[in-house]
């Protein structure tokens, strides 16, 4: 089951590279990519619900990865390539330090302190010159190689991405992830380092969090503080309960639906903020576990309803 | 002396706003298990409503006082209603579970703010001064409007402590916030004391939105940066804890008014985060909290 998963995983994102070669780099592309980086950032939130936290973060993470791309490119002149990598590794690095002195603490104090760390560092952009203060940063383009072709590169990167993920949870170690939300005393019990494996779990999510900024920061060629704020992991996590935790694909339906909807809704005219909070309000309160957890429950309860009729055809 | 002075009423006066605001979340997440981010959007409606209503009263030929008093008394009232609304509609679904109940408490930050912008626009509204001219204390002059704002905080909060310790509703309140179970067994209606507590939350929240608006900038977004100060205080005074939340908004407080003054506002938010990682590592609980 697990190769097929994979080797359907594949399959998906290669087709959805080709399909958004069709859409071309106008508004539709910018869309395209959008899509691709919110479901990478609700991916990644799922990923930190594997250890049981709720990781607020994650749009420091980005906004860290974000910058880096934005002065790699646009001070130090490193090619596309590095680029990115250096914005995964400034996040890498980061989240290894903040993750060892935060996930001591559990639950709401480490969701908490994520949002009190995303503010800190938007307030820390502001006030850094060198890096654009106020105003941000500009002038951070893709090479003129990819030219239209930048869409499909996001969408190939961004499955990429979100495959990795998904591949490492059905690890070994995304099983040791799993073992401490549900019980973590028995983990340790067995001779594993607790607190190591979460700071791991942590530093790969917030890693992918950080290329997706340099993604981001390419596609919208500017980045301010602004873009960066608390704002970010709420839309995050909107995708993420829209969709549905418990299957890996639920960030990528959540995101697909919904950045298309709100499009759509902004076109007649609709605010993106009030559609997004009904979207989660709606989500918790009527599809506990979204989309994905929702078409699951029906799925089952047809084959429930469906195994008795061989039996009768049988008679 | 006169500027430390100075600093040390500042740090008083906007600790006082702080520690109401602290005191909303700290009793919702004590008594309900509820991370409450829309309490930020509680407050800004109060501060909204005041700054619309107070010229409304005025221009209908009411003193200022009166105009104040009945706009804030509108504003905490309106406030009250939604956030009865909100826990009926939504929160009472998903009452102790963290992770749920949080993740639509962001959902209707999202839609409460957006909602705000239709309606009041984005622009900031100037609420007229409650009180003129500048008073002298120990040689130091100190804005009269300011110093009522502080007395009021200060008697409230006072006020306050004295019926969570006294009554039997405040009583009830910190039984179900110490241990929900027993206090069940012995006979308090979670459910009414839930209610009861998140209404009771939203009205001080209402009260600290309208006491700022006289003296802030209201918009919309008013609330944000007010809820990222709120948690930091509960955070570090440890969360569900009625004087963490004090000690906590004080401590925020005079960090902001004395680092901001010696530096920068900025450094100041910045020291206040180092300051909690810091409190966070030594005690993970915050300073006053418990298992």
């Amino acid at each position: 089951m697990n190769e097929r998963f994979f080797r359907q995983g594949l399959l998906a994102v290669a087709l959805a590279a080709l399909l958004s070669v069709a859409a071309g780099s106008g508004y539709a592309g910018n869309l395209v990519i959008w899509i691709a980086i919110a479901a990478v950032l609700a991916s990644t939130l799922r990923f930190v619900l594997l250890i049981g936290e709720l990781n607020f973060a994650v749009a420091a993470f980005f906004g860290l990865g974000a910058y880096a791309s934005g002065a790699a490119t646009t001070l130090w002149q490193l090619p596309f390539g590095l680029s990115i990598l250096t914005s995964g590794v400034v996040a890498l690095l980061a989240s290894a330090a903040f993750g060892y002195v935060t996930l001591r603490v559990k639950g709401p104090y480490f969701l908490l302190i994520g949002f009190a760390f995303t503010e800190a560092l938007r307030i820390l952009y502001t006030r850094s010159e060198w890096l654009g203060g106020n105003s941000g940063m500009v002038g951070i383009f893709p090479p003129a190689v990819l030219g239209d072709y930048f869409p499909t590169f996001v969408v190939a990167v961004a499955g990429a991405l979100i495959l990795l993920l998904a591949r490492i949870e059905h690890s070994h170690l995304g099983r040791v992830f799993v073992a401490i939300r549900d019980n973590d005393s028995v983990v340790r019990s067995v001779g594993i380092p607790v607190h190591a494996m979460k700071v791991l779990c942590f530093c790969i999510a917030s890693l992918v969090a950080g290329v997706a900024g340099a993604l981001q920061a390419f596609s919208n060629n500017v980045i301010s503080p602004l873009d960066f704020s608390f704002m970010l992991s709420t839309f995050a996590l909107a995708y993420l309960k829209v969709g549905g935790e418990r299957h890996a694909l639920g960030p990528v339906v959540g995101a697909v639906l919904l950045v298309l909807l709100a499009s759509v809704a902004q076109r007649f005219g609709g605010s993106e903020q009030i559609f997004y909070g009904a979207a989660i309000v709606f989500g918790v309160l009527f599809m506990p576990d979204g989309l994905t957890g929702w078409l699951a429950r029906r799925r089952t309860a047809r084959a429930k309803t469906a195994l008795p009729s061989p039996a009768g055809e049988m008679q | 002396m006169q500027t430390l002075l100075q600093l040390f009423f500042t740090a008083l006066q906007i600790g006082a706003v702080y520690i109401l605001f602290a005191l909303g979340l700290t009793l919702i997440f004590g008594v309900l298990r509820i991370v409450n981010f829309a309490h930020g959007q509680f407050f800004t409606l109060s501060a909204l409503i005041v700054s619309v209503a107070v010229p409304w009263f005025a221009n209908g030929g009411s003193p200022v006082w009166l105009a104040y008093t009945l706009a804030c008394l509108c504003g905490v009232i309106v406030t009250s209603a939604l956030g009865a609304l909100v826990y009926e509609v939504g929160f009472k679904r998903v009452e102790r579970d963290m992770t749920g109940s949080f993740i639509l408490s962001a959902g209707f930050v999202l839609m409460i703010e957006g909602v705000f912008t239709k309606l009041f626009g984005g622009i900031v509204r100037p609420v007229p001064p409650l009180v003129d001219g500048n008073i002298d204390v120990f040689g130091i002059s100190v804005a009269a409007q300011r110093l009522v704002l502080c007395g009021v905080a200060a008697a409230l909060t006072l006020l306050l402590t004295l019926a969570l310790g006294g009554t039997r509703f405040g009583k009830a309140l910190r039984a179900v916030s110490i241990d929900h179970q027993a206090a069940m067994l012995q006979g308090i209606s979670y459910r009414r004391i839930g209610f009861g507590g998140f209404v009771a939350a939203t009205a001080i929240g209402a009260v600290a939105g309208a006491l700022i608006a006289p003296v802030a900038a209201v918009s919309p977004t008013l609330g944000d940066a007010y809820l990222v100060k709120g948690f930091i205080a509960v955070v570090i005074g440890g969360m569900g804890s009625v004087p963490g939340a004090i000690l906590g908004g004080l401590f925020i407080a005079f960090v902001e008014s004395f680092v901001g003054f010696y530096f920068d506002p900025s450094v100041a938010s910045l020291a206040i985060f180092v300051l909690v990682m810091a409190v966070l590592l030594v005690r993970p609980k915050g300073l006053l909290g418990h298992e």
